[in-house]
């Protein structure tokens, strides 16, 4: 079944759409759950809620305002009937790579409408966001976000694959909460397979 | 012949960045050179208490740069090495009172009196933070053997390489041989590897170093075999000397160290 909530990247942060012909207690419930799984998601961005071609009444859109409330530290939620297009980055350009010779290390983010590639680590407490795929020639031990603007198509591959959080589109993964005793390198790729995110090692 | 000026940091409080830097600073009086400390926290001064020289400050860092009166006259003598001067910070004001171009310029004009000036920077990522490294040559992160600490040393050392400080070096402090040993705690290979850092020294957990703070007498001014000789040798290292890691009494562990980095 098609969500009754879709995300975009836009510039200035997330468009959240809702599908004028769900019925609005599915928004509702949908709109609970992502705000329970990815309570995080906002942080730090605007959230426009687009309500373009839908009629709410007052008290809906009250309600959505408080579910939406939920995620941990919006900067703005905005009403827009923008036709998102204008505001959206172009998620997959496939020509577009971005290079980066350096670890990241914790507070450091990369916010990429392409994909990424990294020659280095991503140490925890950094991140890296890219609207494609994610490539680390070393480890990932913070948290990625491949295909933001909602490719599921995205993959993020690593030498060594233990992210704080991992993204593919809308999904989220943690890894396993015990520890990996493996100091070796073992290249893993995460992407996703019937709606879930799945790794498996990455053989060239 | 210039000074060297040197910031101790670690973005984590209650790491023992004041502790090192009165401990270094004496250990380098100690062997002979000119070094003056200058106390950073402004708000919440620390190493005047842990030098034992509270009760003799008149001026402070706020005064200097507030032209209250002359750098000579804030600068005050250590009780047991002539050659070793402490700026306090100011603790009825806060960080704004100085700006880090301000900062430059007072460690410019203590570079021409002195071997080497060490900074005890606050804690944080803020302007307290900015202002202690606007004047140094160098950087030496404490962090202890804690994900927490590890975590705010790296955000450290990102902030400090966007600052033009390259190449900071790491002491590991607080670490404790038998919990290593036990696998409980972090390693100083697991620590390197995050952070990716030269390690500049080693400083085992020792409750001596409660005693010596309360008292306001570094460790370093007693024969102490374990911290006051982990400090020692960190100073020397400061100088130039190449000076191998201190075995942590369990000597497999000594020999894991000596592989990683390689010394002989």
């Amino acid at each position: 079944m098609k969500s009754p909530i879709t995300f975009q990247v836009a510039k200035n942060g997330i468009v959240l759409s809702l599908d004028a012909d769900a019925k609005f207690n599915n928004i509702k419930e949908a709109l609970k759950d992502h705000v329970d799984t990815a309570t995080n998601f906002y942080a730090g961005s605007d959230l426009y809620i687009n309500i373009a071609n839908s009629s709410f009444k007052i008290d809906q859109l009250n309600e959505i305002v408080n579910i939406a409330r939920g995620y941990k530290d919006v900067n703005n939620i905005i009403f827009t009937s923008d036709v998102v297009e204008e505001n959206i980055i172009e998620v997959i350009d496939e020509g577009e790579n971005n290079l980066i010779k350096r670890t990241l290390r914790s507070g450091q983010k990369i916010k990429k409408s392409g994909n990424v590639i990294i020659i280095g680590d991503i140490n925890p407490g950094a991140e890296v966001v890219a609207g494609g795929d994610i490539i680390v020639f070393g480890k990932i031990r913070g948290v990625v976000h491949a295909g933001a603007g909602g490719s599921s198509e995205a993959s993020v591959i690593a030498l060594k694959l233990e992210p704080t959080q991992l993204r593919i589109s809308k999904k989220i993964a943690r890894p396993p909460e015990e520890d990996s005793n493996i100091k070796r390198l073992n290249p893993e790729r995460a992407f996703i397979q019937d709606g879930k995110i799945v790794v498996e090692d990455f053989e060239i | 012949m210039a000074g060297k000026s040197l910031v101790i940091t670690s973005g984590k409080g209650g790491v023992g960045k004041t502790t090192t830097v009165a401990n270094i600073g004496t250990a380098l009086a100690m062997m002979q050179h000119k070094v003056c400390l200058i106390d950073a926290d402004i708000g919440l001064r620390n190493l005047d208490v842990i030098m034992g020289l509270e009760n003799r400050i008149v001026y402070d860092i706020v005064d200097v740069v507030e032209e209250n009166c002359r750098l000579e006259q804030a600068l005050i003598r250590d009780k047991r090495h002539k050659n070793l001067f402490l700026l306090p910070a100011a603790q009825t004001r806060d960080k704004t009172a100085v700006q880090p171009k301000q900062m430059e310029n007072l460690v410019k004009d203590l570079k021409k009196e002195v071997d080497y000036i060490i900074i005890d920077s606050p804690a944080g990522i803020e302007q307290g933070f900015k202002n202690a490294i606007a004047g140094a040559d160098f950087a030496l992160i404490v962090t202890t053997p804690e994900v927490s600490a590890v975590r705010d040393a790296d955000r450290i050392i990102g902030l400090l390489e966007a600052e033009g400080i390259k190449d900071p070096e790491v002491i590991i402090n607080r670490i404790n041989p038998d919990m290593v040993k036990r696998g409980d705690m972090m390693t100083i290979e697991d620590i390197i590897e995050i952070l990716a850092v030269k390690l500049k020294g080693i400083v085992p957990e020792d409750d001596i170093i409660i005693v010596s703070s309360n008292r306001g007498e570094p460790v370093v001014l007693k024969d102490n075999p374990k911290a006051g000789r982990a400090f020692k040798n960190i100073a020397r290292r400061i100088t130039g000397e190449e000076v191998n890691f201190i075995s942590l009494e369990d000597s497999s562990f000594f020999s894991k160290i000596k592989k990683i980095f390689n010394f002989s």
